[in-house]
């Protein structure tokens, strides 16, 4: 049987962390004066107590060693406290959001997908937007550490490329989290506070800069205002669109600039598909919205870009309503929401070097046709990719598909429309945040969705966030066998 | 530069074939005193001299081996030839129709996609119905050699899985797999003239019966009415159409094995399993769907969703209600059956059954291996191990299906259609089907309206999903046109 004591204790410092966060809203709430803070103050101490609950009752003695298991269950056990015990101040709050919506928002924000149920947002307690910034900063941190120091060596969906070290025991999870979480932090934060900075240097209040920057390096995409950086001048918007492209691209990569050389970003194939994968869109959409929409040649320019970069990376942050730019802008915005930012990111989708994967066999295949029996390395970034990881790519691909594929047909079982619940599927999945169509497109809001559709999204954004089978297999025998 | 000559001799056959087709309508035509016999008689004259010349001019006394390169080239060459030749009559007769148009209507019965730009189809002369219904029957015919014999030896998409022989040098292949293609030829023939006979008999006249076999054996889709199947308001029709659909999305393989009295091979295929379980699922839902939403009665109900689904999956596009119209979970599940597509050795389109099976295998043992990371665990398909090549061969598929279907889907928006009519017309051309889930282009609403860009983007995806799409893309291949 599974020991879960080490996945409980690990847990219980992940509660500790959220109490502690749970801190700053409320300092927020006393100095804005609302009668925000006991609901958070409430929701800090019951997760402190759960916390600590959980902490004493399964210590174990010596430190202990995770097995592949326990991983798997840590990752999940992890988020999924998160996201209950993030719930609490929206359900004591003023609010009195429905344990469902208030369930949706945590999600939502944690996942750093950035779908709202919330409407009115420049009227709501500071505390309130403080807390769902700080729920998707947090949510980053989190994917990141997941994504760069355990997915790999549990080789979910081809991750296994990613191993840093020539060590790819097991038993070093712990050591390795440690070291990749204080660098990737480091650099994190430091973005953080420049876009923060930057931001309230363009006319944002304090409180908006900082918020508007935990989303954007997090790529999750909650703002201030109803309307998105809509609300905003033109300095926001572009601060944005570097924050979101920084916050979509490897955060390894950044450490590989300071240690090693300053080409080191561009050197990497990853990061160079991503942008130029952003470009094309841009420049396509651009042309599109100048001709087509008859937009001046600027506007057409600062929409598309911004619209593209925050869909791409998984953002969700908007300028205009791009939902509902009929024809090709519509059919463009659905495919982008498959592709993704890249790993080691805080960006969810199948991602680029899946792409990358996909196309190297491609063309590997291609060229096989005329040659059968020639002999053909597959690269990627200049590493032969292995049979294990292409079978990987290939189970994660066949998963991503599936679940969305049951994702839509699920959400019309619960009334909604196609166009809804395919981009809502899709969105969802890949923790991109606003949908396409008049109900949940950009500026559009998940209120209305019957109480089972919010539950299916929920799912399918942690699905997506977890890559898919790091939560997937706990629903299979396999798992819970001998 | 390899030579070509084998190449054009065999696709100059071809257009000699097409043809002495074009003589068919052409002497219905002439029976029914319809002047448009001249036009049928003047592009088979046409075709059959440019076939003429194509084949004396290549003619090569000795048997010609056929390379690899070759054998892509005619492959690609001949149908893309066949679908301009087949659309002369089209262009030239009473009916007038833009060359983009002809084209259009030509590729899509050729492919057996069954997209129409026509309309008043119950008052059009006989001669351009039965050409329409042999275009499809012929590329029916056409697709089941290449899935047979071509596509298996050539490693497409991981069509390898059905090598006929252990053998993997093309030339080796190509007997065996002749022999068996010409009985399955034989099957597909007799398979249309029971049709037929059981169309008629249950109430059909006999030429509608005819063309109706033709066009359900081969998955096609085109009817002789512009409602559909539906027109004739018969339970017994729709029941009979609804089998052929089945037959024809089945793989052909196990008409041999029942032929050869083989029961259990053809009991065990877990293609045509996994086929007709998806079929029934589909049905229960769409059928509960069109009870509780649509008030319909249970049987009618049944009938009704048994047809839809069996049409949309094996991609023929036949119709008995106006699928076009509908909203919300019937046609997203129909948009969804689109991909799946019937089984591999068929006449139907699609990603293919098999692929999803290789595909489901892959996955499970991927599963085993993120508990177990050291456990040698391979996927198994049919009791075989799957080797690395067929999965890597079903990965380079996918990938190129979900691209095309995406850059085809974002073409169709540049030309100014719809979200959803861009989607569910991008998905229907690749996958062969015919009519879209959009009322701009259902199965009662024809691709008439749209505009002609669009029209010739879609054929050209469904020339491209009819022949699993690396057919050409090895066209590009670098190396391909060297030497």
């Amino acid at each position: 049987m599974l020991d879960v004591r080490p996945v409980l204790f690990i847990s219980g410092f992940v509660l500790l962390v959220l109490a502690a966060a749970m801190g700053v809203p409320v300092a927020v709430d006393v100095a804005t004066s609302h009668s925000e803070w006991p609901s958070f103050l409430v929701s800090a101490m019951a997760s402190a107590f759960f916390g600590l609950v959980l902490i004493a009752a399964n210590r174990t003695a010596g430190a202990t060693d995770l097995s592949i298991r326990q991983a798997f269950l840590l990752t999940a056990v992890g988020w999924g406290l998160a996201s209950v015990f993030g719930a609490l101040p929206f359900y004591f709050g003023t609010l009195r959001l429905s344990p469902v919506d208030a369930l949706f928002e945590t999600v939502s924000g944690i996942t750093t997908t950035g779908s709202t149920i919330l409407t009115g947002l420049d009227g709501l307690p500071r505390a309130i937007l403080m807390w769902r910034a700080l729920l998707q900063w947090l949510g980053g941190v989190g994917v990141i550490v997941t994504s760069v120091a355990l997915l790999p060596i549990l080789g979910i969906g081809g991750m296994q490329l990613f191993r840093m070290e020539t060590s790819d025991k097991t038993d070093k999870v712990k050591s390795r989290l440690a070291v990749v979480a204080f660098s990737v932090l480091l650099v994190y934060g430091l973005f953080t506070l420049v876009l923060a900075v930057a931001l309230s240097g363009v006319g944002m209040t304090p409180l908006e800069a900082v918020c508007h920057a935990m989303a954007a390096i997090s790529t999750g995409g909650f703002s201030t205002s109803d309307q998105s950086l809509g609300h905003f001048g033109d300095g926001a918007r572009w601060i944005c669109v570097l924050g979101m492209l920084a916050g979509g691209a490897s955060f390894t990569r950044y450490g590989a600039v300071w240690t090693r050389n300053r080409r080191a970003l561009l050197d990497d194939s990853q990061i160079r598909w991503y942008l130029a994968v952003i470009v094309a869109f841009a420049v396509a959409l651009t042309v599109w919205n100048w001709l087509g929409r008859d937009l001046e040649p600027y506007e057409a320019f600062r929409q598309s870009v911004f619209n593209v970069v925050s869909v791409i990376t998984t953002t969700g942050f908007h300028t205009d309503n791009y939902g509902a730019w009929r024809g090709f802008g519509q059919v463009a915005f659905f495919f982008m929401m498959f592709i993704g930012g890249c790993t080691g990111s805080a960006a969810g989708g199948i991602k680029i070097f899946r792409y990358g994967v996909l196309f190297a066999v491609t063309r590997v295949q291609i060229r096989k046709l005329l040659h059968p029996h020639g002999v053909f390395v597959i690269d990627f970034n200049q590493i032969p990719l292995t049979d294990a990881v292409i079978r990987s790519v290939l189970g994660f691909m066949m998963f991503y598909f599936f679940c969305a594929v049951l994702l839509a047909l699920g959400l019309t079982l619960f009334g909604l429309d196609v166009v809804s619940a395919l981009s809502g599927a899709a969105s969802a999945l890949a923790n991109v945040g606003p949908g396409l169509g008049s109900v949940i497109g950009p500026g559009g809001n998940f209120a209305d969705l019957p109480d089972a559709a919010k539950c299916l999204l929920l799912f399918g954004m942690m699905v997506g966030r977890l890559e898919l089978a790091t939560l997937l297999i706990l629903f299979s025998k396999l798992f819970w066998r001998e | 530069m390899f030579t070509l000559r084998p190449v054009l001799y065999v696709t100059g056959l071809l257009l000699a074939l097409l043809a002495l087709a074009m003589s068919l309508p052409a002497l219905v035509d002439f029976v029914h005193g319809n002047t448009d016999w001249r036009v049928f008689a003047i592009s088979g004259a046409v075709t059959l001299f440019l076939g003429g010349i194509l084949m004396a001019g290549n003619h090569d006394g000795r048997q010609a081996q056929i390379s690899v390169r070759q054998m892509f080239l005619l492959t690609a060459l001949s149908w893309v030839a066949l679908c301009i030749a087949a659309a002369q009559p089209f262009a030239f007769s009473a009916l007038h129709l833009s060359p983009v148009d002809a084209l259009f209507e030509a590729t899509s019965g050729v492919t057996t996609t069954g997209a129409t730009v026509l309309r008043h189809l119950d008052r059009m002369p006989p001669g351009i119905l039965l050409w329409r219904a042999l275009l499809q029957w012929m590329g029916g015919m056409g697709f089941l050699v290449v899935s047979l014999a071509v596509l298996p030896s050539l490693n497409v998409g991981g069509m390898q899985v059905f090598r006929l022989e252990n053998g993997d040098r093309v030339d080796r292949m190509l007997p065996h797999a002749a022999s068996v293609t010409v009985s399955i030829v034989g099957l597909y023939a007799g398979l249309t003239g029971l049709l037929t006979l059981a169309l008629w008999a249950a109430g059909m006249s006999r030429f509608p019966a005819l063309l109706h076999a033709m066009t359900v054996i081969s998955c096609g889709g085109f009817s002789t009415a512009d409602a559909s199947v539906g027109a004739w308001r018969n339970p017994a029709v729709d029941w009979v159409v609804l089998a052929g659909m089945l037959i024809g999305g089945s793989p052909f393989m196990v008409y041999l094995n029942l032929v050869d009295q083989r029961w259990q091979a053809a009991r065990r295929n877990r293609q045509l399993r996994l086929f007709l379980k998806i079929f029934l699922m589909a049905t229960l839902v769409l059928g509960l769907w069109l009870i509780i939403e649509r008030d319909a009665k249970p049987l009618p109900a049944i009938r009704h969703a048994a047809f839809t689904v069996a049409s949309v999956l094996t991609g023929s596009g036949f119709a008995t209600l106006d699928w076009g119209r509908w909203e919300g979970l019937p046609v997203t599940l129909l948009f969804f059956l689109t991909f799946v597509g019937g089984c591999a050795g068929s006449t139907s389109g699609g990603i293919k059954i098999f692929r999803f099976q290789i595909l489901y295998a892959n996955a499970r043992t991927q599963m085993i291996k993120l508990l177990h990371p050291n456990a040698v665990v391979l996927p198994v398909y049919d009791k075989h191990q799957i080797p690395e090549e067929i999965s890597e061969s079903v990965l380079g598929f996918l990938f190129v299906y979900a691209l095309s279907f995406a850059v085809v889907a974002m073409g169709l928006g540049l030309v100014g259609l719809d979200f959803w009519t861009a989607l569910s017309a991008s998905a229907s051309a690749l996958a062969n089907l015919g009519p879209g889930f959009s009322p701009v282009i259902g199965p009662l609403a024809g691709y008439g309206a749209l505009p002609d860009a669009a029209k010739a983007l879609l054929a050209a995806a469904m020339l491209f999903g009819r022949l699993e799409m690396f057919v050409f893309l090895a066209l590009f291949a670098r190396g391909f046109w060297r030497r």
